[in-house]
């Protein structure tokens, strides 16, 4: 019985890869300069040039910004214990658009400056965050999430005080378009940091599964299962926001992959599983995916790829309920 | 001197409370108690709503600050680390905090992990033991079922599984038997009791039901407004001492001993 309900799981991930695979085919083809595999083979420059500098990169970030929201999503919904939580609970996303908004107004460096900044930011508000949770030492989660709201909002403010310092024409339209998130302009150069930072703590915070799924239990209960919750929590959770951090501090925000992924990959596989942690993650890839495609694709000039995560997402989302009620 | 004397007396017992206070911030809910356990028995907490049984079970697993110590073959819990008290306590909360959908085999596999290292995951031959556990309680249907969807009695036999797994020296139960029915009720007792019997084990439990604790434990600590007013022996105590003790926790009741088919004694209690 248990052989059979593992081969299930593993022929959902079989299934979201294969799927994955042409969507990043697609992906690579998408765009406003046509791009055929003769060209490629052939040597022509231009065609090669648009392939390694801008479709390579921006479907590669694609598929791992979507893969790490997806499975942050889902440890950030066990460990806090409520299907809502999502990243930007404890301030990442605040933080990083007050770093690019710095960033845009008062750095030199370009989009690289920018990056900086924003990943700056959105780190300095975890930390504040966690920070400040330890100081209240309250019991239980909840502290956390009382102190990430307050990180937030200060850094909402922050924010506000920066758009309001910006020139109206250049550079406050160019806050609002980073803050709208885009996988525009990304080039190779750009993505071997989220890359790495991704990778790397993708690995640990899988293998750690275990752990994280101890987590979802009440404090009493976890330590005498010899969990230490304190610091594990804080581990785990700085890993995970650091992928966060290290992604939309390239895209800019991206709402809802981090939200739809842990909950589709949930109501495909029942129960939490580390498949279930994987399979998220491809769902995230996948969705991120096709929004990217269809933001590039559908008018004529780029939208913000958020709207299509959420266009998709949000009609997925309300087949597989319906789907799940009718079973 | 003194301090030669505590340590002397405290090897001599496999586990001693001594001593303890504790409540919550500025309240205290539990004042001084005092006992202590051979292994092989099992000892029932005995009081009504608020007399302080769960605070009491909280601080031995030491998941309440509190004055005093326990401690286990001489050692003291509190100085242990995580790891260390998890091996040696398990401890059955009245509610449990799964709120996610999780398969019943790896709830129970949960009970393992003070034995496994930080990435270490259960070898197959641990998963085998936990579906054999999962057979012994009847649930050996329920292996890939999610635990949300149990019923709440089901759900207190898995976490009792799972207690089993974690094979512990010290068992804590806080009303393990809330949610069961009469014969699972019966199932669970005999399943700790003989836990308790066959290893080197003690047992604190919290029952609501006093039949059941006079019929299974070896000694009832009658707690009242966080103080313990007497110790009972079920095994040795003559039947008025023991009315009148369950007088003062329960206000006026009655005991009456009756005998089963076989001679042997049971008790039965009837308010007045």
């Amino acid at each position: 019985m248990e052989i059979v309900k593992r081969t299930k799981k593993i022929q959902y991930i079989i299934v979201i890869i294969l799927i994955l695979g042409v969507c990043f085919f697609l992906s690579l083809s998408a765009g406003k300069f046509p791009l055929h595999v003769p060209d490629l083979f052939r040597g022509d420059e231009t065609a090669l040039s648009v392939f390694w500098t801008l479709r390579f990169p921006r479907s590669c970030m694609a598929v791992i910004a979507g893969f790490g929201l997806g499975v942050v999503g889902i440890v950030y919904q066990t460990i806090f214990q409520n299907p809502l939580a999502a990243p930007d609970i404890i301030g990442v996303s605040a933080g990083a658009c007050g770093g690019a908004a710095f960033g845009i107004l008062f750095c030199a460096g370009g989009t690289v400056g920018v990056t900086l900044c924003a990943f700056a930011g959105s780190v300095i508000a975890v930390i504040s965050a966690l920070g400040l949770s330890m100081v209240v030492r309250g019991k239980s989660h909840l502290s956390i999430v009382l102190s990430g709201l307050a990180v937030q909002s200060l850094a909402q403010t922050v924010l506000m005080m920066l758009k309001l310092m910006a020139d109206p024409e250049k550079e406050l339209a160019a806050i609002e378009y980073w803050i709208m998130g885009s996988l525009n302009a990304i080039t190779a150069k750009d993505i071997m940091f989220p890359i790495g930072v991704t990778a790397i703590c993708m690995m640990i915070l899988i293998c750690l599964y275990r752990q994280i799924f101890l987590l979802s239990l009440h404090e009493d209960e976890a330590t005498l299962l010899g969990v230490s919750v304190g610091i594990l929590r804080l581990v785990i959770l700085l890993l995970a926001t650091l992928v966060v951090a290290a992604i939309v501090s390239v895209t800019g925000v991206i709402g809802f992959v981090g939200l739809v992924a842990p909950h589709c990959a949930r109501l495909l596989l029942k129960n939490l599983c580390v498949e279930t942690l994987v399979l998220s993650g491809l769902i995230g890839s996948v969705l991120l995916l096709v929004a990217d495609i269809l933001a590039r694709t559908v008018a004529k000039s780029e939208l913000p790829v958020s709207v299509f995560t959420s266009l998709i997402g949000v009609p997925f989302l309300v087949w597989l309920m319906v789907r799940k009620e009718k079973n | 001197m003194k301090e030669y004397n505590t340590i002397q007396r405290e090897r001599e017992c496999f586990f001693e409370i001594h001593n303890i206070t504790a409540g919550y911030g500025k309240k205290e809910m539990i004042h001084n108690i005092n006992f202590s356990l051979n292994s092989h028995t099992l000892t029932c907490l005995i009081g009504a709503n608020g007399s302080g049984k769960t605070t009491l079970l909280k601080s031995i697993a030491n998941q309440l600050s509190h004055q005093g110590t326990c401690s286990i073959e001489g050692e003291s819990l509190e100085q242990k680390s995580v790891k260390e008290l998890a091996r040696d306590v398990s401890y059955i909360p009245q509610k449990t905090g799964i709120s996610i959908s999780m398969s019943v085999l790896d709830v129970v596999l949960m009970g393992y992990n003070a034995r496994l290292k930080l990435l270490e995951n259960p070898s197959k031959k641990q998963i085998q033991q936990a579906c054999e556990v999962l057979s012994k309680i009847g649930l050996e249907k329920e292996i890939d079922t999610d635990y949300l969807n149990l019923s709440e009695g089901q759900k207190q036999l898995v976490i009792l599984a799972r207690m089993m797994i974690e094979n512990t020296k010290i068992l804590l139960l806080d009303e393990p038997d809330s949610a069961l029915d009469v014969p699972n009720r019966f199932r669970m007792m005999s399943n700790i009791r003989h836990m308790v019997d066959t290893e080197e084990k003690a047992g604190i439990l919290c029952l609501h039901d006093p039949m059941l604790a006079l019929e299974f434990c070896d000694q009832l600590v009658l707690l009242k407004a966080g103080k313990c007013i007497g110790i009972l022996y079920p095994k040795k105590d003559s039947i008025g001492v023991m009315e009148k003790a369950f007088c003062q926790v329960y206000g006026n009741v009655s005991l009456m001993e009756c005998f089963d088919k076989e001679g042997k004694r049971h008790f039965s209690m009837i308010g007045i």
